[in-house]
């Protein structure tokens, strides 16, 4: 039995390393900022930023790759100017992730990227739900197998009860 | 014949255990860690590495089941019917977390949870047989007749196999048609890397399963068959004396 629950530590140890470094990763990697904090803290380098493009303020030439907006959060907004590939996912309303640097002369994000909002909850109950379920299942079923040969052992069962 | 190489292959039951343990690992880290971003999902295609890899294993043990049931009805097999029975218990686990994982993907891609498109209806199909052939082996008191009945369920169950498989061609669905078919792979090398490590290692997990599962209603039955043996010879002692 006892060696049952030694591979299920290891195991559970290798899952929660894993699970610390995606966490880290998706930390480091996808965090975004709002357009209030962008305002706030005047980033250096390039940021993510999270908000919706708010209705009518989009202009310029968006087939051509190049456009203005105005990117809305719950409480500021910011100027947007777009230069880069013609962009597929932007349009008035929508709410995307906007990667560029803040530019603080003239007052404007310049923008060089778009991507999609981050659908974390969606992806981590998947992998819950699709994996959880296996390693419980199984570990009941090693556990029941480990508890069936001690029964049988002990009962001395096994024994030959001809004769 | 086939009864010597189940035991055989019992007996390698760590190194099937050993290999989905590392394959899932690696696949899980390349999956949630080294794969890009689709274009136009984004993070959310990482579900894929889950989903896909559960609902092709659950079409491999439902193959497992129908070759195993097959050989069952030509050579009346115990150890055989005890293996189908297991495959069929870790089949409809493995569909209904398909199903699952597939509808969590469905809502932020399709705007939601279920449509009664082809692929996952004729895939709710397969469900719905696999919870049919367990009441089956639950209801039946009689062993020989419960395994032949099980057994003839899950040779007519095979047809709904071919169906799933083929559902995205036949029929203008909503799930999108293999990325990886006769014709070729449609996805970068980057996504399916750790689609076919979680694929390998989903396939190696239910082997594994399959054993101790197998291993499990084998004790199980010995066990109360031994029981009901010496109760048996108690009762016969106490009814001479």
């Amino acid at each position: 039995m006892t060696i049952v629950y030694v591979r299920w530590g290891g195991l559970l140890i290798a899952a929660m390393i894993l699970a610390f470094l995606a966490s880290q990763n998706y930390r480091q990697s996808l965090a975004s900022l709002s357009p209030k904090e962008v305002l706030e803290a005047l980033p250096q380098g390039e940021v993510r930023v999270l908000g919706r493009v708010k209705g009518r303020s989009l202009s310029g030439e968006v087939d051509e790759g190049h456009a203005q907006f105005s990117l809305a959060g719950n409480e500021d907004e910011l100027a947007v100017t777009y230069n880069g590939p013609p962009p597929e996912n932007l349009r008035e309303l929508k709410q995307l992730v906007v990667i560029g640097i803040w530019n603080p002369e003239e007052q404007k994000f310049l923008a060089r990227e778009f991507a999609l909002v981050t659908n974390y909850g969606f992806v981590l109950s998947a992998y819950l739900i699709g994996l959880l379920p296996l390693a419980i299942f199984l570990f009941v079923m090693e556990r029941k197998v480990a508890l069936l040969y001690a029964e049988i052992k002990q009962s001395k069962l096994y024994e030959s009860d001809v004769g | 014949m086939i009864r010597k190489a189940i035991r055989r292959i019992q007996r390698y039951k760590g190194w099937f255990g050993g290999a989905a343990a590392l394959c899932l690992i690696v696949g899980l880290y390349l999956g949630l860690l080294g794969s890009p971003p689709d274009y136009y999902q984004g993070e959310v295609v990482r579900i894929m590495y889950v989903h896909v890899p559960l609902a092709h294993t659950a079409l491999f043990a439902y193959t497992v089941l129908f070759g195993g049931s097959a050989w069952y009805l030509w050579k009346r097999d115990p150890l055989v019917d005890n293996m189908c029975h297991a495959a069929a218990g870790l089949c409809a686990l493995f569909t209904t977390l398909a199903l699952f994982t597939g509808m969590i993907w469905g809502k932020p891609t399709w705007n939601t949870w279920w449509t009664w498109d082809a692929r996952l209806t004729s895939f709710m199909v397969l469900l719905f047989i696999l919870v049919g052939y367990l009441m089956l082996r639950t209801f039946i008191d009689e062993p020989e007749k419960e395994a032949r009945y099980a057994a003839v369920i899950a040779i007519v169950g095979f047809v709904d196999l071919p169906i799933i498989h083929f559902s995205v061609e036949w029929w203008r669905t909503l799930h999108q048609p293999q990325s990886i078919s006769m014709r070729g792979v449609s996805i970068s090398s980057g996504m399916l890397v750790p689609l076919i490590a979680m694929s390998i290692g989903m396939s190696f997990l239910f082997s594994y399963m399959l054993m101790v599962r197998t291993q499990r209603l084998y004790l199980t039955n010995l066990l109360n068959a031994k029981k009901g043996r010496l109760l048996s010879q108690f009762h016969l002692s106490k009814a001479e004396s």
